[in-house]
C-alpha cells in the first residue's frame, strides 16, 4: 500500500523544553492512525509540526512522495492535507455556508462550483438546513461538525483530526464515529489525536502512544491499551 | 583627526536629551507593562504639562521646576479619572481598541488645549533658559542639565516606589501575572488606575521640565512626543523600565550623532529608522523579554 | 445586479444633478466625496483585511505629487501622472507590506506611522523631487475635449467618479473569492491557513489595491487644490482622519466608511470649520464612543443586529 505520510525523527524544541523527541510516524493510504497519550505528551505539538503550524527543530516529513518539511501550512493544505483544530475556529462573522465556502474555494476557484461543493459538504455533515446561520451561535456538536466541514471542503487526501470526539454526548459520539468510518471508505487517510478510547479502538488500524514527548508504544489498538507502560503513563506510578 | 571634543560634546548633549526622552518613555512603558495598553495620548500629556507650566508662569510667575510640585499630583488625579471613566471599559476588547481610544483621547486633549490656548507656540522664558556652563571644553545647557537632574530624581523616586513599597510590589505583581495578582487579593483595577495616573504624571513632569527649552504647540508636538515615547519603549522592550531608560539615552545619542555626522535635516528620522529596525528584527526590544512575532 | 450596485447607481445618478442644484456648495461636496473614497479605500486594508494603517496620507501625497510635479516641472498630462502615481503607490504598498506584515495588530499600526513620517521628512527635504517645503503650484493643465480641469464642476464629477469607483471596488470584492479570503484572514489567520490561504499574499493584495485607489484620490485632490505642500498632505493628521472616518462608520462594511465621511464632514460643516479644531475634537470623542460602545461602527452595529435577528426569527418559524 502506498504511503500517505512518512515523518522521520521529528523533534520540536521550545526554548529549553523538548516538546517532541525524535518521533517517527508512518501511515499508509486509507489507514487510520490513532495518536494517544496523557496530557502534555506532545501530541498536539506533533500535530502542529506535521501540519506546519509549528517549526521543526529536526526531522523530515514526506507527504506521499513529496518532501514537505519546509513548506508553510497553507502549502501543505494545497498539497492535500486537511486539519481541524482542537478548539474550533469558525469564522464567526460569516454564515455556515460562507465558512465552508472559504475552504471550498481552494479546489473550486469559481464561485458557482465552490458554492455547490460547500453545500455538498454541509449535507455530508448534516448542517445543510442551517446554511445561512451566522457561525457565532452554534452549540458544541454543531461547531464540531462545522470544523469538520471546513476541513473536508479542501478535499484532503490526508486528514488530521484533533480531539474531534471530546465532550460529545453518547448519541453525538456515535454519529461522529460512524462519520469518520465513512470517510475512510472514501480512501481518505486519517491521523487522529484522541482521549476517547472507544473511538480509538473502533476506528484505528494502528495506534501510537506518546508520553513526555516520545513514543512509548505502538501497535494494534487492543494490544496497546493493555501495555503496562501505557497504563502507567496514563495513571501514573502507583 | 577625530575631533574628540566635538564628539564628547555631542555625546553629552545626546545623553542629556536622552534623559528627558527616557522620562517620557518610562511612563508609557509602565502603563503598557501593567495594563497592556498602548497609550497614544501619552505625548499629549507631555504637552499638557508644558501648558500647565505656561499657565502657572503667566498667572503666578512660578518657575517651571517649582510647578512640578503642583503639576505632578494634579496630573496623577487626571490620569486616574481618565482610566476610571474611559479605559476601564476596554477590559475585554482587542488590543487595537486601546490604541484607537487613546488616539481619540489624544485628539480630545490636544484640541481642548488648542481651543483654550490658541495655536501660537508658547514657551516659558526663564532667566537661565539659554545659559550654559562648561566642564573642560564641553559646554552644557543649564536647562538640559536641570532636566536631567529632575529626570534622575523622578526616576529614582519611581524606583523606590516600585521596589520598596507595598504598592510597588502590587504593581509589579500585576504587571507580571495579572491573574496571579488577583488571586492573592490585589485589587488590579485599582492598580491600573494608579498606574495610569503615575504614567500621566511622569509625562507631565517631562513636559514641565522641557518647557524652558522648547515651544508648546497644542496638537503637533503631542504626536511627536508620543512617537518618541514609542521609539524609546520599543527600543528598550515594552514593559521594561530599566530598558526604557537605556532606550531613551540611546535615542538621544542616535539623534544628536546622526544630526551632527550625517545630516541634521533628517534628525527625527534616525530614531524612526532605528525604531523600525528594532520592530522588525527584534520586537522584544534590545533588552526585553516579551515577544510578539506572528 | 445586486442591491448594493443598484443603490450605487442611483446615488451616482442623483449626484450628477448636484452641481446644478447647489452650485455654491461644491467645495464641501468635493471634500466629502474624496473622503468617502479615501475611507472606503482605506477600509479594504483596515476593515476587510483587518490591518489598521495610520500612514495612508503617504499614498494621497504620492498621487498628488505625481500630478503636481508632473504637470508643473515636466509638463506631463494628469491622466498619465495619475496612473503613474497609482502604480507607484501600489509598488510602495508592496514593499511596505512585505516588510511589515509579520507584525501583529498595534505593532503594525505603529510601523505605519513611522514609515509615513519618514516619507514626510523625505518629501520636505528632497526639494529636487517635490519642490521641498515650499510646495508646488499647478499652473496649467490641458483641456481634454475643451473641459476645464480646474473648474469646480469638473472637480466634483472627478471626485464623484472616484468615490463611486472605490465603493464599486468594495462591492465587487465582497462577492468574490478574494473577499471571502480577506474576511477569513481578518477573523482567524490560522484557520485561514488551514483552508489553504496564504495570509501574506491576501494582505499584500489588499494593501496594493487600497494604496492605488488612495493615490487616485490624491491626484484629484491635487487638481482641486492646485497647490500642494508636504507638511499638510503627508501629515499624520490626514492619515488619522481617513482611518477614523472609516472606523467610526464601520469597518468591513460596504457603506460604513461612506457613512462615516458623511457624518463627520457633515458635522464639521455644521460647526463651520472643515479640518480645524472643533472638528478634530469631535473625531476624538466619536472614536472613543464608537470603539467602546459600538465597535462595529455606526453602520456595522445595526447591520449585525439585523442579520442575527432575521436568522433568529427564521429559525423559529
Amino acid at each position: 500500500m502506498p504511503s500517505a505520510l512518512r515523518a522521520k525523527d521529528i523533534t520540536v524544541k521550545f526554548g529549553g523544553v523538548v516538546a517532541v523527541n525524535n518521533v517517527s510516524i508512518d501511515v499508509n493510504q486509507g489507514e487510520v492512525l490513532g495518536l494517544i497519550g496523557p496530557n502534555g505528551a506532545g501530541k498536539t505539538t506533533l500535530f502542529n509540526a506535521l501540519t506546519g503550524f509549528v517549526p521543526l527543530t529536526a526531522g523530515r516529513i514526506h507527504l506521499a512522495d513529496t518532501d514537505i518539511t519546509t513548506l508553510p501550512p497553507y502549502k501543505r493544505i494545497r498539497a492535500g492535507m486537511g486539519r481541524t483544530f482542537q478548539t474550533e475556529r469558525p469564522f464567526e462573522e460569516l454564515t455556515l455556508v460562507e465558512n465552508v465556502l472559504v475552504a471550498a474555494f481552494l479546489k473550486e476557484p469559481r464561485r458557482k462550483q465552490a458554492e455547490r461543493l460547500a453545500m455538498q459538504v454541509l449535507e455530508q455533515v448534516g448542517l445543510a438546513d442551517r446554511y445561512d446561520q451566522p457561525a457565532l451561535d452554534l452549540n458544541l456538536a454543531r461547531r464540531r461538525r462545522l470544523e469538520l466541514a471546513k476541513a473536508l471542503a479542501v478535499k484532503p487526501k490526508l486528514l488530521f483530526l484533533d480531539e474531534m470526539m471530546a465532550g460529545l454526548n453518547p448519541p453525538a459520539l456515535r454519529e461522529m464515529i460512524e462519520f469518520v468510518r465513512n470517510l475512510t471508505s472514501l480512501n481518505i487517510t486519517i491521523i487522529m489525536v484522541e482521549h476517547i478510547m472507544e473511538a480509538i479502538i473502533e476506528l484505528s488500524n494502528h495506534v501510537v502512544v506518546m508520553a513526555e514527548g516520545s513514543v512509548i508504544a505502538e501497535g494494534l489498538p487492543n494490544e496497546v491499551i493493555k501495555n503496562p507502560k501505557v497504563v502507567t503513563a496514563y495513571l501514573g506510578e502507583d | 583627526m577625530f575631533d574628540y571634543v566635538s564628539f564628547l560634546q555631542n555625546l553629552s548633549n545626546g545623553l542629556l536629551i536622552g534623559g528627558v526622552y527616557a522620562l517620557i518613555g518610562v511612563g508609557l512603558t509602565l502603563v503598557f507593562g501593567v495594563m497592556k495598553t498602548i497609550n497614544f495620548a501619552h505625548g499629549d500629556f507631555v504637552v499638557l504639562g508644558m501648558y500647565g507650566a505656561v499657565l502657572l508662569y503667566t498667572l503666578f510667575g512660578w518657575d517651571p521646576y517649582l510647578s512640578l510640585v503642583l503639576a505632578m499630583p494634579v496630573a496623577f488625579f487626571i490620569g486616574v479619572a481618565i482610566q476610571r471613566v474611559v479605559l476601564s471599559r476596554l477590559v475585554n476588547a482587542p488590543p487595537e481598541s486601546s490604541l484607537l481610544v487613546t488616539l481619540g483621547l489624544a485628539l480630545v486633549i490636544g484640541n481642548i488645549l488648542l481651543l483654550t490656548f490658541g495655536a501660537e507656540p508658547k514657551s516659558v522664558n526663564t532667566p537661565y533658559s539659554s545659559s550654559t556652563f562648561s566642564i573642560g571644553e564641553i559646554s552644557l545647557s543649564v536647562i538640559l542639565v536641570l532636566a536631567g537632574i529632575a529626570t534622575l530624581v523622578i526616576i529614582g523616586g519611581l524606583y523606590i516606589l516600585l521596589n520598596r513599597t507595598e504598592l510597588g510590589r502590587a504593581i509589579r505583581a500585576t504587571s507580571e501575572n495579572r491573574l496571579g495578582a488577583e488571586l492573592v487579593g490585589i485589587n488590579t483595577r485599582r492598580i491600573e488606575a494608579i498606574v495610569f495616573g503615575i504614567g500621566a504624571s511622569l509625562a507631565v513632569a517631562a513636559g514641565v521640565a522641557l518647557i524652558p527649552l522648547l515651544f508648546a504647540t497644542p496638537t503637533f508636538s503631542g504626536a511627536i512626543f508620543t512617537l518618541k515615547a514609542f521609539v524609546v519603549t520599543v527600543l528598550g522592550g515594552l514593559g521594561n523600565i530599566g530598558a526604557a531608560i537605556a532606550g531613551g539615552l540611546l535615542l538621544g545619542v542616535v539623534e544628536v550623532l546622526g544630526a551632527s555626522y550625517i545630516t541634521s535635516d533628517y534628525r527625527d528620522a534616525y530614531g524612526l529608522v532605528v525604531f523600525l529596525l528594532v520592530l522588525l528584527l527584534r520586537p522584544e526590544g534590545l533588552f526585553g523579554k516579551t515577544v510578539n512575532r506572528v | 445586479m445586486n442591491k448594493h450596485m443598484i443603490a450605487l447607481l442611483c446615488i451616482v445618478i442623483a449626484g450628477a444633478f448636484y452641481p446644478l442644484l447647489f452650485p455654491g456648495y461644491l467645495s464641501i461636496a468635493i471634500t466629502l466625496l474624496l473622503f468617502v473614497g479615501w475611507a472606503t479605500a482605506w477600509d479594504i486594508l483596515g476593515g476587510w483585511a483587518g490591518q489598521v494603517s495610520l500612514g495612508h496620507a503617504s499614498f494621497v501625497g504620492l498621487g498628488g505629487y505625481f500630478v503636481a510635479v508632473g504637470a508643473t516641472h515636466h509638463g506631463l498630462d494628469p491622466w498619465w501622472t495619475i496612473a503613474m502615481g497609482m502604480a507607484s503607490a501600489a509598488a510602495l504598498a508592496f514593499a511596505w507590506g512585505k516588510l511589515t506584515f509579520k507584525l501583529t495588530g498595534p505593532y503594525f499600526t505603529l510601523s505605519t506611522i513611522a514609515i509615513a513620517e519618514i516619507i514626510r521628512l523625505i518629501s520636505i527635504n528632497e526639494g529636487w523631487l517635490t519642490g521641498g517645503a515650499t510646495g508646488v503650484f499647478i499652473f496649467s493643465l490641458p483641456e481634454p475635449f475643451g473641459v476645464d480641469l480646474f473648474a469646480r464642476e469638473t472637480n466634483f464629477y472627478l471626485a464623484l467618479a472616484f468615490a463611486a469607483l472605490c465603493i464599486f471596488t468594495v462591492i465587487s470584492i465582497s462577492r468574490s473569492k478574494f473577499g471571502y479570503q480577506l474576511r477569513a484572514v481578518r477573523e482567524d489567520e490560522s484557520s485561514a491557513m488551514a483552508s489553504g490561504i496564504n495570509p501574506a499574499t491576501i494582505k499584500l493584495k489588499a494593501f496594493m489595491i487600497s494604496a492605488g485607489l488612495t493615490a487616485l484620490g490624491g491626484g484629484i485632490y491635487a487638481i482641486f487644490l492646485s497647490f500642494l505642500e508636504p507638511h499638510f498632505i503627508f501629515f499624520l493628521l490626514l492619515s488619522v482622519q481617513i482611518a477614523l472616518t472609516a472606523i467610526i462608520g464601520g469597518r468591513g462594511t460596504i457603506w460604513g466608511p461612506a457613512a462615516g465621511a458623511v457624518l463627520i464632514i457633515g458635522s464639521g460643516e455644521v460647526f463651520r470649520t472643515t479640518f480645524a479644531e472643533a472638528n478634530m475634537l469631535i473625531y476624538g470623542l466619536l472614536i472613543m464612543l464608537v470603539v467602546i460602545f459600538m465597535p462595529r461602527g455606526i453602520i456595522g452595529e445595526p447591520v449585525r443586529y439585523l442579520i442575527r435577528r432575521t436568522y433568529a426569527k427564521r429559525a423559529q418559524s
